[in-house]
């Protein structure tokens, strides 16, 4: 048996204003994604990504999204993404970027990657912070998204869990 | 008994960077006036159609046309041979009306082109036949 290889692109929607990043949606990505390729590519390209295109994940907050093409040709699609230039979305346009950030034969592979580079861009974005407080509630926002973390929350009094979950 | 003729194996590279295409465009309601840059104009919308943006930006350059017949001489790279002639193959229609690219002749050398061995006709007058002429 022999399987059907996919090639997986881990991209990031840059937006100016990072509010309208939650208008995001997934058949928004498909449409947008779809006709810059039928723009750049033609009726040939189209057809070829159409064999098996899906966005696999959308990350609203964070504007990171996962798509799925066909290993042959996923040339294709990583020529056209640049020339996206907005989503549209219940009508309203939304000027962005999509930059690839990563090309996986994987979603596992995919993941580990994100992770590492999520971990890189906390690194460098660490020192931007201006003074302690703000430090600290980096520091905190970040503790709190990690599993021991809540598990200690748990041990500890209620009042202070609901202070957790609101970060 | 003869000695079997030696083994010899004769490997062709072709040496020429590109390839040229004779074709015709043959309209639904006969002919009409077309000018090369018209010409062009279709052949590069055709290639649009099919191939998008990055498709229609690929290099060739229609050598000669001729208005009376609408058949025209393409110079293409290699590369770009086999996109050109599925382009082509897939026109369908002119300013609203029906037509078709018929692709004659395709060779990598532009002299093959001057004459067409199909269109050969040999000469009933002479006796010998040897006398050939080319429409």
């Amino acid at each position: 048996m022999v399987r059907f290889k996919s090639r997986y692109l881990l991209c990031e929607v840059c937006v100016e204003d990072r509010s309208s990043l939650l208008l995001l949606e997934e058949r928004a990505i498909f449409h947008a994604v779809k006709t810059a390729v039928a723009r750049s590519h033609g009726d040939y390209g189209a057809a070829l990504l159409i064999l098996s295109f899906a966005v696999k994940y959308v990350n609203a907050h964070t504007g990171i999204i996962l798509i799925r093409c066909r290993k042959s040709h996923y040339r294709i699609l990583w020529s056209a993404l640049p020339f996206i230039s907005c989503l549209e979305n219940r009508g309203q346009k939304v000027q962005c970027l999509i930059s690839c950030l990563h090309v996986g034969g994987t979603i596992r592979t995919c993941q580990k990657f994100l992770v590492k580079y999520s971990t890189q861009q906390l690194h460098r974005m660490l020192p931007h912070c201006k003074n302690e407080a703000e430090r600290d509630e980096v520091r905190r926002a970040v503790l709190s998204c990690s599993l021991e973390k809540e598990r200690d929350v748990e041990e500890e009094e209620e009042v202070e869990e609901d202070d957790w979950e609101d970060e | 008994m003869e000695e079997p003729a030696a083994f010899e194996r004769l490997v062709y590279k072709n040496a020429s960077n590109f390839h040229y295409m004779k074709i015709c465009l043959v309209l639904e309601n006969g002919s009409r006036n077309i000018e090369a840059a018209q010409f062009k104009q279709l052949i590069v919308s055709g290639l649009r159609q099919l191939y998008g943006e990055v498709g229609a930006a690929f290099p060739f350059d229609l050598l000669k046309f001729d208005p009376g017949t609408l058949t025209g001489i393409l110079r293409v790279y290699n590369s770009g041979l086999v996109k050109l002639w599925s382009a082509l193959t897939l026109i369908g229609s002119y300013q609203n009306e029906l037509c078709a690219v018929r692709v004659t002749q395709v060779s990598p050398f532009l002299l093959a082109l001057s004459g067409n061995s199909r269109e050969l006709e040999l000469d009933q007058a002479s006796p010998t036949g040897e006398k050939l002429l080319l429409t």
